[in-house]
């Protein structure tokens, strides 16, 4: 059976098939970055709503708490599926690869939005507190003193989210995404082995991950000997 | 834009739902607790160091690098190349237990790096073998601090769960995409889903925490 497999190697990597697992990992690739880019927007909406003071925002406060606990709590699959269905029920015609990047916005904007409000939450009260005896505004105290202070804190839990959803978003090859898993069925379909097929995308995914993985633990490492200013242990 | 919402089409399904909760729920309780035995042993071996602890640290590399849907289509699709046939359920079952396993080793290995030397000293002390230790002094401080993370990777593996569906198992969302062939009432039957799962990871949540502070007086929020 092995000597099976060994000769359809030159058979599936035509320049072809190369092309198409490609462009299928830029895509993969795509829905993971443009999911967390949305996300870090939104999600820093949601966290202000959420921290903001004014009574005004309640309404804001409560939607922005049930968004972030609900959304992560459903399955990706559901909510592409809902999102899928969805737009075909209520008329919209939305291409495959448009659902995905919604679906994964969404997901990606509660996560990232929990992240972030954990980042603004870290930095020190009295830092704020002084901010306010020196009469700084609202926004100044967060655009000077809040933000320079909680962004290390929150970039490598991010990147390192944004590198976890890479993986998640081989769910949106069930709704019909040519991204990595839904190249290597069409390539199990054309009649290549699955084992080998799938070994591919799994050779794939890991060389699209692992440099991402290694880099956040770099970024976390340097990021946070700088926050505390003594070397962490590198075990 | 002219849809009008019948919740009513889905109410007679609730107990066929329920029933494919109870599998949602046997899968990842059973790929959890799979995945901790293999996860604390590894995280022993990778804590001993050597060559052991070199594969262990490929292995999860590997796991944690790739999709768990992938890993699962290999076991499921792949390995009948090889003679080897599973069951729809017990390849979803190994794949999650794999994966798991993975993450598993990297948070218990988190906290066995933690566990005070002056502790494993004084076990020392008091003459206790290597197994007494483990039982004594290692895994009560071990769970008591990775308690919090074991809770989140067992939510995010009930989450998981609904990937065997993918495979024709008949759990939750399985039997959700039953229901919408059957009804075509995919935006009640989704969120109705949605919602059950919403309901089940937050009662997980509770119980966990409460079963963390009884077991091993960890300090986790319970809501």
């Amino acid at each position: 059976m092995l000597s099976f497999i060994i000769a359809e190697i030159p058979r599936l990597f035509t320049s072809y098939n190369i092309i198409l697992l490609l462009h299928a990992a830029l895509v993969t690739l795509a829905l993971s970055a443009v999911g967390c880019a949305v996300g870090l927007v939104f999600g820093f909406g949601l966290s202000l709503a959420r921290l903001s003071k004014r009574a005004v925002f309640w309404p804001v406060k409560v939607i922005a708490f049930l968004y972030v606990e609900i959304v992560r709590r459903v399955p990706f699959l559901i909510t592409l599926m809902m999102f899928f269905f969805g737009a075909q029920v209520l008329g919209f015609s939305f291409s495959p690869l448009l659902t995905a990047f919604i679906a994964s916005s969404v997901i990606s904007t509660a996560f990232v939005a929990e992240i972030v409000r954990a980042g603004l939450m870290a930095v020190r009260p009295a830092q704020i507190e002084a901010a306010e005896v020196m009469n700084f505004s609202v926004w100044t105290t967060f655009w000077h003193v809040r933000l320079p202070q909680a962004w290390p804190i929150m970039l490598p839990p991010v990147f390192s989210y944004f590198v976890l959803f890479i993986k998640d978003t081989a769910l949106a090859s069930q709704v019909g995404v040519l991204e990595l898993t839904q190249a290597g069925k069409i390539l199990t379909t054309k009649g290549f082995s699955a084992s080998l097929v799938y070994g591919a995308v799994l050779v794939l995914y890991f060389v699209i991950s692992y440099p991402l993985a290694r880099f956040g633990n770099y970024l976390e490492r340097r990021i946070g000997a700088a926050r505390h200013s003594r070397p962490r242990s590198a075990v | 834009m002219h849809y009008v919402l019948h919740y009513g089409q889905i109410t007679p399904y609730l107990p066929y739902l329920m029933g494919g909760m109870l599998i949602s729920l046997a899968l990842s309780i059973l790929s959890f607790t799979g995945g901790m035995v293999i996860g604390l042993f590894f995280a022993m071996l990778r804590h001993e160091g050597g060559i052991p602890a070199r594969l262990v640290r490929c292995y999860v590399a590997f796991f944690t690098n790739t999709p768990q849907l992938v890993q699962i289509y290999v076991i499921y699709f792949g390995l009948p190349d090889f003679g080897i046939l599973f069951s729809p359920f017990s390849a979803v079952l190994i794949g999650m237990t794999l994966n798991a396993a993975g993450y598993l080793t990297e948070i218990l290995r988190g906290g066995l790096i933690s566990v005070h030397q002056p502790e494993l000293d004084a076990a020392e002390t008091l003459n206790m073998n290597r197994l007494q230790t483990l039982r004594h002094v290692i895994l009560p401080h071990l769970f008591r601090v990775t308690m919090p993370a074991l809770t989140n990777q067992y939510i995010l593996m009930t989450l998981g769960t609904s990937m065997a569906a993918i495979f024709g198992v008949e759990e939750l969302t399985g039997r959700a995409f039953n229901i919408n062939s059957t009804t075509f009432r995919s935006i009640e039957i989704f969120t109705t889903v949605a919602g059950l799962y919403v309901v089940v990871t937050f009662i997980a949540t509770i119980l966990l925490a409460l079963f963390g502070r009884w077991a091993f007086r960890a300090r986790v929020p319970v809501v």
